[in-house]
């Protein structure tokens, strides 16, 4: 459910389609994921889900992967 | 638009993209802070209003540079937040010495000034009012910086030309909450200090701005009756049942929004009613019940019967002769409001909410945002000229042709060239006219102003009177020398009222205005009909009138008319003064 969710929200921050956020989708293969749209993303993440995302961790979150992971934990 | 989260915009906005055909409404976005997210949110907050935007956001901290390379725009926000103005010059302001304190306000005062200049003629400027309140610590003493965001908000608000719109940013703050506002953490890191909670608060304060500049502000509101403007359902409670006493407690608020509606109906709103119920029913209500305070005299149109909604919406648009986009409708049942936002998406639709308290103050929002309510002397006649609109029609019928019918109408015309006293409905009437518009450009009342200072361009306005009544100012021709041919003089605007159309009153205008341009010893006139959704009935004006066709091109019809050969139409039964200033 979840990962469905994080998918829609980096499709749109990122303007790319849905089906290309891949398990190894991250800053490297995803040309828009810039500094700016990083911004948004997390915001946006933390909209969606109604949570808080802590400082230290907003500059780890540059792959699909690590934001799953955080998602679930912070939703539990 | 506040309550859709940031992703559902990314992709509403995204769906929305290239279905609006029309000129792109160009805003460039002045800021000293990272803003960029605000460019969906705004984007798509404009094609909701069927306006297609073309959003540029300007440098980072290059506000002054930014207003004088994008002073071309349509409209200009300038997001000049005191948070990075503050941090350039000290980590603890209050400290700050006296003389660092004079230089920057010094600073600001200048970057102000240049930027108000470079702006002054540009159609429309937002600026943010600067705020303290990142540092209200203190809710009692005055701090250094209070008094420092006091001082810069005066001085913009002494210096701004009239084409600044101020936002208050403070009562946007106290509306959704400081920390729902501001998110220091980004502020930080990227400077980038608003949440989206706040740029679609922001988008939404601004929305009437972008309706009022690109003309899409709305003509008329339509309230429903029972447990809209009094509680409880006349059919079955019965004229005692029902309530809207300003003494009651529930009956207080419709007592309010019925105050709301009248005062619409002084400021040229058109307030109509459509209501299921029989209509006698409703009739005996408006004129006899001891509480109501809207009675016909207010109302333009009633529709009091079984059908269906959408189609008594759509009847009372076509027989104002307005489009179906320009109503507003409110409505306590979700049946109804469900029913017009499927079938007439562009009709605005206001449920009365559940608690019913909030219900001025839901009303009050949707029509600052929607309607003008600059009082003009025109609109405070305008129920009435819209009622005498319906004799004029109803007595169409008795003349056997329409000739003999417009001449017994006594019509009279008064224009005037360059009158200041008329600018702002001047500048109202090519905002807000539609249909007959042969080119519908926009203009705020300074670039009307500006047209007027200038020699090169005449702004005319015509009056209208006849038998059953004024009219007013109704009609405006705006035209300009050619730059490359002091010989000819091109019609930029022209345009009428929709509520003075099928009586020819266009032809002796255009030919007056003709004549006046003959005068001043111009040789050739070119005009253009550029087509639009509404203005398809002046599509052959120009030819009419006796132009000749040079070319089209994407549409856009463009003409030509040698003077010296222009023969008037013969209608006579048209009277016309001028009032030359």
């Amino acid at each position: 459910m979840e990962n469905t969710r994080i998918k829609q929200v980096m499709s749109a921050v990122f303007e790319v389609p849905v089906k290309f956020i891949v398990e190894d989708s991250s800053t490297d293969n995803i040309e828009n994921w810039d500094s700016l749209r990083h911004l948004n993303l997390i915001l946006a993440l933390e909209e969606e889900f109604d949570v808080s995302i802590p400082d230290e961790e907003v500059g780890n979150l540059v792959n699909y992967k690590l934001i799953e992971l955080i998602i679930n934990d912070l939703v539990k | 638009m506040e309550n859709l989260k940031y992703t559902e915009i990314l992709q509403l906005n995204k769906a929305l993209v290239g279905t609006l055909k029309s000129k792109p409404y160009e805003i460039g976005v002045l800021s000293n802070v990272t803003i960029n997210s605000l460019k969906e949110v705004l984007e798509y907050s404009c094609r909701l209003n069927q306006i297609e935007p073309k959003v540029e956001i300007g440098n980072f901290d290059n506000i002054v540079q930014d207003s004088a390379v994008l002073k071309n725009k349509d409209l200009i926000i300038i997001f000049y937040d005191v948070l990075n103005i503050v941090d350039q010059v000290s980590d603890f302001f209050e400290d700050l010495e006296e003389e660092k304190y004079n230089n920057l306000k010094n600073k600001l005062f200048t970057e102000i000034d240049i930027i108000l200049e470079n702006l002054s003629k540009t159609a429309s400027v937002i600026f943010n009012s600067f705020s303290s309140a990142y540092y209200n610590n203190n809710k009692v003493l005055v701090s250094k910086i209070d008094t420092f965001v006091k001082v810069l908000n005066s001085y913009v608000e002494q210096k701004k030309t009239s084409n600044v719109s101020i936002v208050n940013i403070d009562k946007l703050f106290a509306h959704i909450g400081f920390k729902q506002s501001i998110d220091y953490r980004f502020y930080h890191s990227s400077k980038a200090p608003y949440t989206f909670a706040f740029l679609k608060n922001y988008v939404s304060a601004i929305e009437t701005v972008l309706l009022r500049n690109t003309g899409k502000l709305k003509k008329a509101i339509i309230f429903d009756c029972d447990n809209t403007l009094w509680k409880g359902v006349v059919g079955e409670d019965g004229m005692e049942g029902i309530n809207m006493s300003p003494n009651s407690q529930s009956g207080k608020f419709y007592h309010l929004v019925q105050r709301i509606a009248i005062f619409l109906s002084k400021r040229g709103v058109i307030v109509c009613l459509c209501s299921k119920n029989n209509e006698q029913d409703v009739l005996d209500v408006l004129k006899n019940h001891k509480d109501m305070i809207l009675r016909e005299e207010h109302i333009v149109i009633k529709k009091i019967n079984w059908v269906n909604k959408a189609t008594n919406l759509r009847e009372i648009a076509s027989e104002l002769n307005i489009g179906i986009d320009s109503l507003v409708f409110v409505d306590d049942s979700n049946f109804e409001i469900n029913l017009i936002k499927e079938q007439i998406p562009e009709i605005i639709t206001i449920q009365v909410p559940t608690a019913i308290s909030d219900y001025p103050e839901v009303i009050l929002k949707n029509v600052y945002t929607y309607f003008n309510l600059v009082l003009n002397s025109d609109d405070a006649k305008k129920t009435e000229m819209y009622k005498q609109q319906f004799v004029r029609e109803n007595s169409k019928t008795a003349y056997s042709s329409i000739e003999d019918y417009l001449a017994s109408l006594e019509i009279e015309l008064t224009v005037v060239k360059n009158d200041k006293t008329h600018m702002s409905r001047v500048a109202q009437l090519t905002q807000k006219t539609n249909q007959f518009n042969l080119t519908t450009y926009r203009y705020t009342e300074s670039q009307v102003n500006h047209f007027i200072d200038d020699k090169k361009h005449e702004v005319y306005a015509m009056f209208v009177k006849d038998k059953f009544g004024d009219n007013g100012l109704t009609g405006v021709c705006i035209t300009k020398e050619d730059k490359k041919d002091s010989k000819n003089v091109i019609i930029d605007s022209f345009l009428m009222s929709c509520r003075i159309i099928g009586r020819n009153i266009e032809f002796v205008y255009v030919s007056h205005i003709i004549k006046d341009l003959a005068n001043k010893g111009y040789q050739t006139l070119t005009a253009d009909y550029i087509p639009t959704k509404k203005n398809a009935q002046v599509e052959d004006f120009y030819a009419k009138v006796g132009f000749t066709l040079i070319e089209n091109i994407d549409g856009t019809n463009y003409y030509s008319l040698n003077i010296a050969s222009f023969e008037p139409k013969k209608i006579d039964y048209i009277k016309i003064i001028t009032e030359l200033v």
